[in-house]
């Protein structure tokens, strides 16, 4: 067992069991807390998988960000202070389909990936054609990928944000007060 | 350290998409800085102009295209290896550009509303309020559909083009972001609206996430995204089989929910009727070309390799939705609702084709499938024009019994809506007939016989509810107090003239389209 | 790659967490405990709490903008990262399609600040 396996051992065990308290606990406020622990390890487990940037997405975005919208989102639709909500009469079934999902997920990966090694000082750049091998997945090498083969779907990305944040304006935004004195200056246009 | 190489990106051939995409982010630095007055008919004039932009920028790039060496398509692999602009792609961009131009000239139409839009003045106000009612008084509304809508037609556009399966994924968030939105955006009902918006984005994002997680097992598999790469691996038979199978799996789920094909259609029949009927008719007809584009695309070229694994799931999905959509749609009494299910009913016609030949001398299982998309979407358009021009004093009068008489009182929109009715329908002379046959002629050639069998039958299983609705129209007599008919502006008028000239054409002389459609050749990879 | 640089790291954050856990239950062993009105209120760095709003504590709907802002930014953010890394080889290409990246989150941007997105009143 190398350092870095027994690291890894240790955020699956970390990852799962903070992933259970996500769906058996109670409180919903306290099921978002547990999915930062959650993101976190998995954050972890990019890590020691040489995935550095990924693992640093991981960070920013989930557990900065997808966990704060989570949280805004259960604090915009009921009170903070309410622990009813998180239960409901599917818990059974909401377990069956877990376990099913898990159950199919680990013989299709267990059986797909078992005994395959990837030697990451001789494998052949997947990425690309940008990086030498002995730079996988590090930062760099995500960049050049990035503004190489994937330049366009990148730019295409950029769309996707400007659209959400139109979406966020349309759906919450009010009339604004220059729009309404406009109106009432010119009638309908 | 190897040195940096700058890709290439052919901008001449990616012109389409990056017309609309350009125009897109145009739109909304309009849509900012813009006073309100005018705006709307600037949007709409720089809307059209950019579409029509594209869409001759499409029919240049089609006459460029170049033979590829020792494959049956045209076309060439752009953007580093990103998009395939190939004769399919071309087809569906140009077919895809003509109905957003006639969507667009429905988003556009104010006139049947007392002069605003049929969006929503203020989407945040609650229903009902006084906020709500102070905004229509106010002829306020949403001109942010413009620019969202020509989001969503870039995505549609690259969607189907997609080479590899990332740059697809991104393609459908990009295309399905801007339709959660537009559909919650109807002016009249605006609780059933907001419930389609909400529907169609919990259930979409589950189907995006089955794709992404499908994405990630083919990559396990193959190790590329790229569709010519994950052939290869198909062929070489490189991989586990169980990864290939439920990567397969899983993408073949988020594509059948975004065409509605049974048993993934539940959030159709009720996103079909709370969104605003522009949108739903965009939707049913550009929504559905561009993910049957795309789902051809993956199971052709990527995993054409593997159709015995594939095909059999075809067969039972595409049995499924036909019987589900002809059935259900029997019971409804919404006359949305009746055209939802009748486009799941459509979506199982069209999946007929796709387990069908796609290969050999005759029409290839592509080719038909392009063609009854293209003929299927005029009518779908040109059928939900209608339905916005059939009016109670509180909006669009949907129930299927407000519709009884009016043949006698509006003869013209009730014929119109007639002729659409037997073009779903499949009768001689429409062009609903002559893309059936194609479909049905394609799938026989593939030896998929017994599938043509029950989609006969299921035709004539619609026939019988399309039937239905003309024979309450023209024999029956006319409600008391009964809807009114709304006269349009110019925009949707010539919406309508335009779906119903190319339904009459492609009825009565397929031949061009066909040919057109022939001569997109096959997927290159 | 090579895991050493993050030892650190690690480091300094078993020190944080034995930190806290140290902090807590040094108070748990050592502090009083006199439950009063002050020492059950919301702490809010001293000052007075802002009163409950009514509805029971639900936000208001302009925090979900200010959330949509910050994620959005966010990821614009996880972009860039890998550009400065790579910013050297990149060359003129990487910085014209960063350029038209940003210009497109611009775009974004002004449609918010023009329809009041930034304003808290």
């Amino acid at each position: 067992m190398t350092p870095e396996l027994v690291v890894f051992w240790l955020l699956s065990v970390l990852t799962v069991a903070s992933a259970v308290m996500v769906v058996s606990t109670p409180h919903v406020v306290h099921a978002a807390l547990w999915l930062v622990v959650t993101l976190g390890a998995v954050a972890g487990c990019f890590l020691v998988l040489t995935a550095e940037f990924v693992a640093w997405v991981q960070v920013l975005i989930y557990v900065g960000a997808v966990v704060v919208l989570l949280l805004f989102a259960l604090m915009l639709t009921r009170s903070p202070a309410s622990t009813t909500g998180a239960t409901s009469r599917n818990r059974p079934v909401a377990a069956f389909a877990g376990f099913s999902t898990f159950g199919v997920l680990a013989v299709v990966l267990t059986s797909g990936f078992r005994g395959i090694v990837l030697d990451l000082d001789s494998q052949p750049d997947q990425l690309g054609g940008a990086a030498p091998p002995e730079r996988i997945g590090d930062t760099r090498s995500v960049g050049e990928a990035i503004f190489t083969h994937w330049v366009l779907a990148f730019e295409v990305l950029s769309v996707i944000l400007l659209a959400a944040l139109i979406g966020a304006i349309v759906v919450s935004g009010r009339v604004r007060d220059r729009d309404r004195q406009e109106a009432a200056a010119g009638g309908g246009s | 350290m190897n040195e940096f190489i700058a890709p290439t990106v052919e901008y001449a051939e990616l012109s389409p998409l990056l017309i609309v995409l350009g125009a897109a982010v145009v739109g909304v630095t309009l849509e900012a800085f813009l006073p309100r007055r005018g705006r709307h008919r600037i949007q709409v004039v720089f809307t059209l102009v950019a579409l029509v932009a594209a869409l001759l920028a499409t029919g240049w790039v089609a006459a460029g295209l170049d033979e590829v060496e020792g494959a049956s398509g045209r076309g060439l692999i752009a953007a580093e290896g990103a998009i395939a602009v190939d004769g399919p792609s071309v087809f569906m961009w140009g077919v895809l550009l003509v109905f957003s131009i006639i969507s667009v000239m429905l988003f556009a139409e104010r006139r049947i509303e007392g002069g605003v839009s049929a969006f929503a003045g203020q989407a945040a106000a609650l229903p009902g309020t006084e906020a709500e009612r102070e905004a229509s008084r106010q002829g306020i509304e949403h001109t942010e559909v413009f620019p969202l809508v020509l989001f969503a037609i870039g995505g549609m556009l690259l969607f189907p083009a997609s080479n590899d399966l990332l740059t697809m994924f991104i393609a459908l968030e990009v295309l399905s972001l801007p339709l959660y939105l537009l559909c919650g955006l109807a002016r009249r009902r605006r609780l059933i609206s907001q419930e389609a918006a909400m529907k169609y984005f919990l259930l979409g994002a589950f189907s995006s996430a089955f794709f992404v997680y499908g994405i990630a097992l083919v990559y396990g598999y193959a190790g590329s995204f790229t569709l010519a790469d994950i052939h290869a691996a198909v062929d070489n038979n490189t991989g586990s089989t169980n990864l290939l199978l439920a990567g397969m799996g899983l993408i073949a789920v988020g594509l059948l929910f975004k065409v509605s094909a049974a048993p993934f259609h539940a959030w159709t029949p009720d996103v079909y009727q709370g969104a605003p009927t522009p949108v739903t008719g965009f939707m049913a007809a550009c929504t559905k070309l561009a993910a049957f584009g795309a789902l051809l695309r993956v199971f052709y070229v990527a995993f054409g390799g593997a159709q015995w694994d594939w095909r059999p799931m075809i067969w039972v999905v595409a049995a499924l939705t036909m019987a589900i959509g002809a059935v259900v749609a029997l019971t409804q009494s919404d006359i949305k609702r009746m055209l939802a299910y009748s486009s799941i009913a459509h979506a199982g016609f069209l999946l007929v084709g796709f387990a069908g030949a796609y290969g050999g001398d005759g029409i290839t299982s592509l080719q038909s499938v392009l063609f009854y998309l293209a003929a299927y979407g005029f009518s779908t358009i040109g059928a939900f024009a209608v339905v916005m021009l059939v009016r109670d004093p509180g909006g669009e009068a949907t129930h299927l019994s407000r519709w009884a008489g009016l043949g006698k009182t509006s003869p013209l929109v009730a014929g119109v809506f007639a002729f659409f009715m037997l073009a779903f329908a499949g009768i001689p002379l429409t062009s609903g007939f002559t893309s059936k046959w194609t479909v049905f002629s394609a799938a026989w050639a593939g030896g998929a016989w017994p599938l043509v069998l029950l989609a006969v039958g299921m035709s004539a299983v619609a026939a019988y509810f399309y039937v239905r609705v003309i024979v309450l129209m023209f024999f029956s007599d006319p409600v008391v107090d009964g809807p009114t008919v709304s006269v349009p502006s110019l925009f949707t008028s010539s919406a309508l003239v335009v779906a119903v000239v190319a339904t009459v054409v492609l009825g009565i002389l397929p031949g061009p389209v066909l040919d057109l459609a022939q001569q997109a050749g096959a997927f290159v990879r | 790659m090579d895991l050493d640089l993050y030892v650190p790291i690690l480091a300094i954050g078993v020190l944080g967490a034995a930190f806290a856990f140290f902090s807590l239950a040094a108070s748990w062993l050592s502090g009083p405990r006199r439950y009063n009105r002050a020492r059950l209120d919301s702490y809010e760095c001293g000052i007075e709490p802002t009163p409950q709003p009514i509805g029971g504590g639900r936000f208001q709907v302009k925090y979900f903008i200010t959330a949509m802002l910050f994620i959005v930014f966010d990821i614009e953010i996880i972009f860039l990262y890998p550009f400065a890394v790579a910013f050297d080889s990149l060359g003129w290409f990487g910085l014209i399609e960063m350029g038209l990246f940003i210009l497109t989150l611009v775009a974004a941007f002004a449609y918010v600040w023009r329809r009041g997105g930034l304003e808290w009143d």
